[in-house]
């Protein structure tokens, strides 16, 4: 096997890691990553007389396949979930943001406590029919608000006939809330701050990472 | 290791630094001409001294375009391969001009601010 079919033979085995670990992404948009990736290493290697060198070179700043593939995604991710209306995107979006600092743990929170409080609403609509004079929106001795009270018969409870249609609306609207307040924030994240940091991806296998510390 | 630890929080600072100017270099880097990639690339170490690696550019750039900020098109070249070509759409132009506004203003200021002391280092730097 000749220097340039040995790698040659790199790039390919680097570029089907590439595509298998592209996993979720649409295939137009895998085919397109692939495409210019090749492109971008032929360009590099293009000019030098060492082209198994300069081959080497290219891909290992383009980091390990699986890296590459890691950081298209989370890239992809915020702006995928930014114009969705899924909870469950949502919600799976803000962990993984939570993971790159305070703003995304602050999502998540936001995400996790908006819609417990919407699910929780549902439930206890579907609940009231089997339970009318337990649960309700009390007030008295044992508490405030959406509550199932050991002695009922002590508390005031304050929404009667309505319970059914106002707590169905306020579930409604802790649901949409949330969703609107979460892709508000996806969408006004600081530029830059999207980009993941160490912290998602390990120093040592970040060579533009180690670049940007060593240089100047 | 008090000084080591010191060291590092410069260095990491200085990263951070760069890596969040990073989204506005790109984007002033069309500002004047379609580029593809590995010329994005070399602008932004030519001119600004940004070393970006390979596999961090290509997923913001494929993020920019997912946000409307830039288009991109597949050209046939000389090279014998094509090459995906990048622009800035007019939200694209408008964000890098906000950018721009943004960090000459905040840069502006700070540079007052630290005067003093680049001053005073750069006077002893002359005097030794």
């Amino acid at each position: 096997m000749t220097p340039a079919q040995s790698s040659d033979a790199r790039i390919e085995t680097y570029l089907s890691r590439l595509e298998s670990a592209l996993r979720g992404v649409s295939s137009d948009h895998k085919d397109d990553i692939l495409r210019e990736i090749r492109a971008h290493i032929m360009d590099s290697a293009e000019h030098s007389v060492d082209h198994a060198g300069a081959v080497d070179r290219v891909l290992r700043l383009l980091g390990t396949p699986e890296d590459l593939a890691a950081r298209y995604s989370t890239e992809c991710q915020l702006e995928r979930a930014s114009r969705s209306f899924s909870p469950w995107l949502i919600l799976r979006t803000c962990w993984q943001w939570a993971k790159l600092g305070v703003k995304g743990t602050l999502a998540f929170f936001v995400a996790v406590i908006g819609y417990s409080v919407a699910l929780s609403f549902t439930v206890s609509v579907f609940l009231k029919p089997f339970m009318p004079t337990r649960l309700g929106w009390f007030s008295g001795p044992e508490g405030v608000g959406l509550i199932i009270p050991r002695h009922p018969e002590v508390m005031h409870e304050w929404l009667g006939n309505y319970f059914i249609p106002v707590i169905a609306a306020a579930a409604f609207l802790s649901a949409i809330g949330t969703t609107q307040l979460l892709r508000w924030m996806m969408r006004k994240r600081a530029p830059g701050l999207a980009i993941p940091t160490e912290r998602s991806f390990p120093v040592a296998q970040m060579p533009g990472e180690a670049a940007i510390k060593l240089r100047g | 290791m008090a000084t080591n630890s010191n060291g590092d929080r410069g260095q990491n600072w200085e990263a951070q630094l760069r890596k969040g100017c990073l989204e506005m270099a790109i984007l002033a880097s069309l500002w004047q001409a379609r580029l593809y990639g590995l010329e994005i690339l070399r602008a932004l170490s030519e001119t600004s001294q940004l070393e970006v690696a390979e596999g961090t550019l290509y997923p913001i750039l494929s993020r920019l375009k997912a946000e409307g900020l830039l288009d991109s098109e597949w050209v046939e070249a000389e090279a014998g391969h094509p090459r995906k070509y990048y622009w800035l759409t007019a939200p694209g132009r408008r964000r890098a001009r906000e950018m721009a506004g943004a960090w000459n203003e905040f840069s502006e200021k700070l540079t007052v601010l630290v005067q003093p002391i680049v001053g005073v280092s750069g006077a002893g730097g002359k005097e030794r």
